[in-house]
């Protein structure tokens, strides 16, 4: 194996949780609202994946596209049918936020109850399932690890390429900034708001896809990671893309790694606390600094240390 | 007299035992969304962390009541099996509540009542403590961070419980002292009257409080909290303060739940419970308004303890569980009305400050002595234009 299990299921994990993550922040930047509903959606992807996997037999690989389309499609079915019609009543971001933890309360429902109908007619077990018997192995190692570390990376790199040098993305970046003056300047917010709530639904559904792979899963998983995302998003700055990157990985890290080790020197049982680590970090976050990597980011910038930094990288003045 | 009472009590059975049920619940969830209402209505603090206080009041009982009835008990005389490590505390727990302690206590009304006042005052002070303690970190905060940090402290409440024996019995729960077992009767019943009294009580509170200049200062914070802050007011303080009240309000609701089951278990402080469906039901009646949160409230808990009663009929139908369908409810029902009515069944009235006499004030006409008051050019007219002719006139 080209990596001890623990560092892998540490890293595929935290290659999750970063998408994850960044799709949080996308959504919070243009809508300007916690989407409470993002973690969940990633259940769309994970029974996609158990799907293709139970019922047509191939690896769930092949799945991935479709858990990004089916991922994106209900988050633009929230965006139309839910968020855009809070927004044009007037409803406030309190009341919008709300709204996105109804339909987090509705999705896992209807997760649960589309696992009972699965187990209906397939007769197969879809409560708490597994899906490595299809995965290829490469020097020894599982392939979700090459997967999930390819997938997170080129998702950075195309979402990075987009928001900056094309059309679509710039447009989005000027409209999260300021929707009214982006709909004077011509700029279609509507559609771009869609295209937005498509991509994170998309993300989300795609990092959902790879968690059956290598962690145990069932309806409830994906709701289960909502807090590890807004961890490592407000660890991030809660506004600021590649500040998600940088949290929501060390999160999922941090996760796995730390109450493995805590267990190694304390004792087993802490292991039953591991959903507090993100808790513990977002409430650090929250006392230490409120606007977490980018605030601590642009203090440093702003001091005389950012000045010397910049030189030192011949940007200063 | 304790006796007839007590007789046609027991006779609580079919439709009636729903009754019972509804009203028992409709008491815990008024109060909780009461205090909702209280935070948010008024004031504009999102709680919706407030499964963290009902859980408390539910460990001030399993944790302390417990705790001290054992030493009354044995103090009195009555040998207890041990209890005190994590394994003896659950595995001991049956035989040292229900058959040594509630035999005890069944002929101790004096500290029957005793432990009950006791528990109710405690899970009050713990209640204001945990708001305390969730307010350090979250209260400077804007909504959406406070809304955050407030569900994340929900669930780590519940893992904190479901992992520590020594609080709440663990994953299996444990049993509470009976503090009605001195009544031969249904004990539901003497809960769910004592409930709905703690009910009426704590509206009268915060209609006080509501009605008071303390009131009317949360209510502009609501408003516009820089204006008031810019008025000299701590609006932070005002803030953290009306989180702790409110805190140990919602406490008594999960206090009364244990006493009701005599049993404490993680299960029943869920989130979803505590904090979605008393949501719901403030969001149903109308944020801002009492009367509101009392009708939401009689139809949510209406409608869900009747589908919970009838659990089988429905099952029977469905080829999953019912409780699902519950919650696809819970979130299709917070989304239509929040869309359809955002204002509620009961929109929110003006408050009405007692001892001023509106419709006078209405009427009153204020003299304004012409001589003083500022002249206006005639022909200018007013507007920047106008004034920029008067400079030209003069």
């Amino acid at each position: 194996m080209l990596i001890n299990a623990l560092w892998m299921a540490a890293i595929v994990y935290a290659c999750e949780l970063t998408i994850l993550s960044i799709g949080f922040t996308l959504t919070y930047l243009t809508a300007k609202i916690p989407n409470f509903a993002h973690g969940t959606y990633a259940g769309l992807g994970i029974f996609t994946s158990w799907i293709m996997d139970r019922v047509f037999n191939t690896s769930p690989y092949y799945g991935f596209p479709i858990a990004f389309v089916v991922g994106g499609l209900f988050s633009v079915m929230v965006y139309v049918l839910v968020v855009n019609t809070l927004t044009k009543m007037g409803g406030g971001a309190i009341v919008m936020t709300i709204g996105t933890l109804a339909i987090q309360i509705f999705l896992q429902a209807f997760l649960w109850i589309f696992s009972y109908w699965l187990r209906s007619i397939t007769g197969l077990y879809t409560t708490g399932f597994l899906l490595k018997r299809t995965d290829f192995v490469l020097f020894d190692t599982p392939g979700i690890f090459y997967v999930a570390l390819g997938t997170s990376i080129v998702s950075i790199l195309v979402l990075h390429w987009m928001l900056t040098k094309t059309k679509t993305g710039i447009a989005m970046r000027a409209t999260s900034e300021d929707t009214q003056l982006s709909a004077v300047l011509g700029i279609n917010v509507n559609q771009i708001q869609t295209f937005a709530w498509f991509l994170t639904g998309g993300l989300a559904g795609l990092s959902g896809a790879m968690v059956p792979m290598w962690f145990a899963s069932s309806a409830a998983t994906a709701g289960g990671m909502q807090t590890s995302i807004m961890a490592g998003s407000l660890l991030g700055g809660f506004t600021n893309m590649y500040g998600a990157i940088i949290g929501g990985f060390s999160i999922g890290l941090l996760e796995i790694l730390l109450t493995f080790q805590l267990q190694q020197t304390i004792g087993t049982w802490v292991g039953e606390y591991r959903p507090l680590v993100p808790m513990i970090v977002l409430v650090i976050v929250l006392i230490v600094e409120p606007n977490g990597l980018q605030g601590v980011y642009s203090r440093i910038m702003a001091s005389e240390t950012g000045d010397k930094i910049l030189k030192a990288l011949g940007r200063g003045d | 007299m304790m006796n007839v009472i007590g007789n046609l009590a027991w006779a609580v059975q079919g439709n009636a035992r729903l009754i019972v049920d509804i009203a028992m619940f409709f008491g815990l969830l008024v109060i909780v969304a009461m205090a909702i209402n209280f935070q948010y209505g008024n004031a504009g603090i999102p709680n919706m962390g407030c499964a963290v206080q009902v859980i408390a009041g539910g460990i001030t009982v399993s944790a302390v009541t417990t705790r001290v009835t054992f030493w009354v008990v044995q103090t009195a005389g009555v040998e207890l099996l041990p209890y005190a490590t994590d394994f003896d505390w659950v595995y001991n727990n049956q035989v040292n509540i229900s058959v040594l302690t509630n035999g005890y206590l069944k002929n101790n009304a004096t500290l029957c009542i005793a432990l009950l006042l006791f528990s109710l005052a405690l899970c009050i002070v713990f209640g204001a403590v945990i708001g305390w303690i969730i307010a350090v970190p979250a209260i400077r905060l804007r909504a959406t961070y406070l809304m955050v940090t407030l569900i994340t402290m929900a669930d780590a409440s519940q893992i904190i419980c479901r992992n520590t024996p020594w609080i709440g019995g663990g994953t299996l729960g444990m049993f509470v002292p009976n503090v009605f077992a001195f009544y031969p009767g249904d004990r539901t019943v003497i809960m769910a009257a004592l409930t709905l009294f703690i009910g009426l009580v704590s509206f009268f509170i915060f209609k006080t409080m509501l009605n008071s200049p303390y009131g009317r200062l949360m209510r502009s914070i609501r408003e516009n909290e820089v204006t008031v802050g810019s008025v000299g007011k701590n609006v932070v303080a005002i803030r953290g303060n009306i989180l702790m009240f409110s805190s140990g309000i919602t406490a008594t609701a999960g206090c009364l739940l244990a006493f009701y089951y005599s049993f404490f278990v993680d299960a029943n402080y869920q989130r979803a419970y505590w904090t979605y469906w008393p949501w719901l039901m403030l969001m149903m009646g109308g944020p801002g308004n009492n009367a509101g949160t009392f009708l939401g409230t009689v139809l949510v808990t209406a409608l869900r303890r009747i589908i919970i009663v009838y659990k089988w009929v429905f099952d029977r139908m469905l080829f999953f569980p019912i409780s699902y369908f519950e919650r696809l409810l819970l979130g299709t029902l917070l989304i239509v009305v929040m869309i359809v009515r955002p204002n509620g069944l009961i929109p929110e009235k003006l408050l009405y400050i007692p001892g001023i006499n509106y419709r006078q004030l209405v009427r009153e006409q204020v003299p304004v002595d012409w001589r003083s008051a500022p002249k206006a050019s005639k022909a200018s007219g007013g507007g920047i234009m106008g004034r920029l002719r008067n400079k030209k006139e003069s």
